[in-house]
Formats: C-alpha cells, structure tokens, sequence
C-alpha cells in the first residue's frame, strides 16, 4: 500500500511506548491529528496499563495455558479474534508461508500464567493469503469499538503489509505490560 | 433443451462412443401412460423479484472462511424463502435505496482473486433482477473490517451513499447515487463510522466518546463540528450498532453496561436527548448485558426498541444474546422479553404496520417473530456460511 507506506513500524513503537507510559486516563486522548505524507494520521488513545486492565486480563489467565498456541486458551489470545496462524502453517510470532506480518498492530495486555506477569501482545494479521479458515478464536478482553481502532480486533489489521488479505491472527510478544 | 430431445441427442451421440442403445427404448417411452411423461418442451426462465416488499430482508455474509467471495441473501420474511443472492466481494457493506430497489453495495477486489490490483468499488444493483447495473470507484479505498452497518449508509432521500474508510486516515468517501459518480473523501479527525442525521449531514464516533457532526455540499464540501463527549469511552462505550431512524430523527446508542443513549437528530446535528439503564438493579444482579454484532432494532411507528441480551461478566459483549428485551421508549420501560432458542447476534425489524422481527443466530439460521405480539413465526436454517448482518427497507 504505497499511500500509506508511511505507516511502519514506527506507529508500533509509538504505541509500544504509550502502553508503557501513559496513565490510565490518557490526556493523549484529546490530541488532535497528526499530519504525515500529506494524510491525516489520527492519535490515538492508547490506554493499556492500569488496575482495571489487569483485573480484566486476569479472568482469561485463569483457564489459560502456555504450551499449545494451537488452543483458544493459549495465554497470549486473550484479545484475539480469527482464525489462529498455529493452525496454519505458522506460529504465535510467525506468518504462514506466502504471508507477510502487518508492521501495524494492537496492542493487548496478556498474563502469563505460569509466571503470573502481564505482557504486551501485538497483534498482527498475516497478510496476504484468504482466510486460513482453521482455529476460529474469539477473546475479547479490554477490547473496544472500531471508534478505537488500536483496541479493536475486528479491523483487518495489515496496515503497511504488502497486501490487505487477512490470512490468520498471530500474537507477538512486544514487551512487559 | 427438451426431454425428447435430450434423449434423441443421448441416442445419436452413444453409436460415436461404441456404445449401443438398448433395445426397445423408444418403444418403452411410447408405451408409457400420458400422465407418467414429462412435459417434453417447457420454457426455462429466470426469476425476478418484482416490487419489494415490506417483510423481504437482505442477509449480508461475509463468508468468513472465504472473505473474499461474500453474499447477500434475498429473504423473504413471511415464507423463509430464499428469493435470490448477490455475489459480494471482500468485507462489503450493503445500502438500499429508499424505495429497495436499488442495492448498493461496497466491496473491494484484487484483480487476481487475493492478489494483483485491489480495486475499492460502490456496486449497483438492479433490485428486481439482482443484477450488476453499474459501479463507482472508490479512489481512497473503503475500511476493511469485519461488516459493521454504519460503515457505509446511504442519506435519508437516497442521493448519497456515504462510505467510511481507514486507511489508517479516517475519511468519508461521497458518492452521488442519481448521477453515480464519486465526489470526493471528507476527512475526519479520527472518528469513526457514519450516521446520517439528514439529507446533507452526518454524525461520527470519535476516542473521546462525542460525535462530530458533519454537513456536506453537493461538490463534497464539508465543515464539521466537534461535541462534548456524551459517554465515557474508556469505561463503558456505546456499540457501533446504533440505529437511526429517519423516520423519528432520532438515534439509540447502547453501551457495554446498558445504558441507553437517546439522540436527537432533528437538527441534522447530533443532540443527547436523554439517557437511562436498560437494566434494574434485579437485572444487573444476574449479570444481564447487552451484545452480539447488531443488536439493536427500532420499529419508528410504536417506538419499540429491540435488544439483544445475555449473562456474563463484561467483556462478553460480542456474545450472541439469549433474548430480545423489547423497550416502549416513549415510556423508558421494557415491555417483554423474548427468549431465544438459538442464540443470536444480529436483529432487525421491518419498518411496516404489522412487523416482522429477525433474529439471527451464530449458527446461521434466522429467527421470526410476530413484531406486535411477538409470538415466534418460524425459523430459517442454513442461510449461507457465517451471515452477519440484516438489511430491511425503508430503514
């Protein structure tokens, strides 16, 4: 997508940044628009650290498990809507052969079970292929309308990526949350 | 071709492969009693829907396991009859017409099934034949998502279709319907989705919880303005399923933990009229929420709200609801609740003097209900692969 090849990796690190940094009630909110290649690139709200979000993200810790990523209930899907790249060739931070990650995400909040900490979680689509079609998963922590789009899971999330075809949903680790 | 025919053909056509005919067929087919023989020449026509009815609705599937071949079904409501479909391209949005028919639908393609050159295309479609009359492109693109309604929405008075995208830049590409062509891409400050407040205007959902009204010209001009926030869009958001009635220039919003939004729009312009809980303490205490995908349906004439209801924790709101709560919002109270067999996601009700309400459920079957009495009509299995979204008329 040329028009928008100024999305790259740079908005994940932003986001990345502001998950890290911002308070629960973000004044990051209220900024305005950025402009950037003669397009309007919104800011936006980014709010994932905080009590609630972890009480939140603590309910799908409870029955999760960290060892097969081809489950609904693997640790790191506790926001995650498609169908799962384990499924499909590929793994939690690895596309499907022919399939490209999106350089754009959103960012979730995960704990891991076995050592009880919260993580970040991108999750990317990969890219570039019709839908893989196995391991249908629906998590919906902390997740928000598309008004708030870098909350949302039902956006084909391959911003920036060669192709627009969403294939499967993967879930790379970005960070401690 | 005629069964006679079809035979003299089969007849003439097995020497050539070395393979005989039997003996004594055509004198078997001649003994055979007039009324056993088929019609031996019929005509073999294709259907049209004619005049579109009041209880017809139009199923939007996004074919998740194939998302780039989607349909829309052609359903009509008092027999649970397929009528026709329509071949849809990747995550489209459909609008109809004021009068239904005309089909409007927005989709995109890549020249090469999943790959080569993506086109983003406003189709039209003859509503009586069900057949592709003409395109505009859209040269911004359009939101690829999983199918909301508001995504796309055609004006009160059917001249503009209004086409939400992100690119991630969120705009709103306009298209004139009468003269089909594409005017221009009205850029938002981050806000979302689009609802008509009248003819030339219309309200998005922005982070921070408020709508921007916009109004446009006829060469896409437009000014806009921002409103202070009406619900906190960090700890209880309104669905993107709102529904707008043109009819009673009014919107309903419903938000995570059942608040209800009334808003005025009588001034083209977005107003919070008044808001108030769908759920008494009795309610909440047995964790009932609203959710599902579309799950709000407002019958205009007896100011009827529909919504889809469930029990879980938060963060269940996509979840398909256990059963329809049907509000009288003229007095702020739920007047029934309709259990459901199969759990739904979607709803809509259809805009007549004697409404049908639809119920679709997550394993693509669809429920009817008498809209007045609510008494169950009929259930409708196997429509498509994952249907997720109801159209009816004069919405």
């Amino acid at each position: 997508m040329t028009t928008i090849s100024f999305f790259d990796r740079g908005v994940e690190r932003l986001s990345r940044f502001l998950a890290q940094r911002s308070s629960r009630r973000s004044v990051l909110a209220r900024l305005g628009t950025l402009l950037a290649g003669g397009a309007l690139v919104p800011l936006l709200p980014v709010d994932r650290t905080g009590g609630g979000r972890r009480a939140r993200a603590e309910a799908f810790a409870a029955g999760a498990q960290t060892k097969d990523p081809t489950q609904c209930n693997y640790w790191r899907y506790c926001a995650i809507d498609g169908y799962m790249c384990s499924c499909c060739g590929g793994g939690p931070n690895t596309c499907p052969p022919g399939t490209q990650p999106s350089p754009s995400s959103w960012v979730g909040s995960c704990i891991n079970p076995d050592d009880g900490q919260a993580y970040l979680i991108a999750y990317r689509d990969c890219c570039g292929k019709d839908s893989c079609g196995r391991c249908a998963c629906l998590a919906l922590e902390g997740e928000m309308p598309v008004y708030r789009p870098q909350l949302n899971n039902d956006i084909v999330w391959c911003f920036g990526a060669p192709s627009m075809v969403y294939h499967c949903s993967s879930a790379a680790l970005i960070g401690r949350a | 071709m005629g069964a006679r025919s079809w035979l003299c053909a089969t007849v003439a056509v097995l020497p050539l492969l070395g393979v005989s005919p039997p003996v004594g067929a055509q004198q078997t087919l001649e003994s055979l009693p007039p009324e056993a023989k088929l019609e031996v020449s019929e005509e073999h026509t294709t259907a049209r829907l004619g005049e579109p009815k009041p209880h017809w609705v139009y199923v939007l599937d996004p074919v998740f396991p194939h998302l780039i071949a989607s349909k829309v079904y052609v359903i009509d409501g008092d027999s649970l009859s397929i009528l026709g479909m329509i071949n849809t391209g990747y995550v489209p949005n459909l609008g109809l017409s004021p009068d239904a028919r005309q089909l409007y639908v927005a989709e995109t393609y890549w020249s090469r099934g999943t790959r080569g050159e993506r086109t983003d295309v406003v189709t039209f479609y003859d509503g009586d034949r069900l057949e592709a009359v003409g395109e505009v492109e859209l040269p911004r693109g359009r939101f690829l998502v999983v199918p909301k309604k508001p995504d796309a929405a055609v004006t009160p008075d059917g001249r503009y279709l209004l086409s939400f995208n992100m690119d991630p830049a969120t705009s709103v590409s306009v298209v004139d319907l009468a003269e089909r062509r594409y005017v221009a891409d009205i850029d938002s400050p981050g806000c979302s989705l689009v609802f008509p407040t009248a003819e030339r205007s219309f309200a998005m959902l922005c982070p921070d919880g408020s709508f921007v009204d916009f109004t446009f010209s006829a060469d896409g001009k437009a000014e806009a303005k921002m409103n202070q926030p009406f619900f906190d869009a960090e700890e209880d958001p309104v669905f993107e399923h709102g529904v707008v009635s043109h009819a009673d220039r009014r919107a309903f919003f419903v938000s995570y933990e059942g608040v209800l939004y009334e808003v005025d729009i009588s001034q083209g312009r977005t107003q919070l009229a008044e808001s108030w809980s769908l759920l008494d303490a009795k309610d909440q205490a047995a964790h009932w929420r609203p959710g599902g995908w579309q799950l709000l349906a407002y019958h205009a004439s007896t100011d009827r709200l529909f919504v889809l209801m469930h029990r879980g924790p938060r963060w269940t709101h996509k979840h398909g609801g256990e059963e329809v709560w049907v509000f009288d919002v003229s007095r702020n109270q739920r007047v029934a609740r309709i259990p459901l067999e199969h759990h739904a996601i979607s709803l809509a009700v259809s805009q007549d003097s004697s409404p049908l309400l639809y119920a679709l459920s997550e394993s693509a079957s669809l429920a009817v209900f008498d809209g007045t009495s609510l008494k169950a009509m009929g259930v409708m299995e196997g429509i498509g692969d994952s249907p997720f979204l109801l159209y009816v008329p004069g919405e």
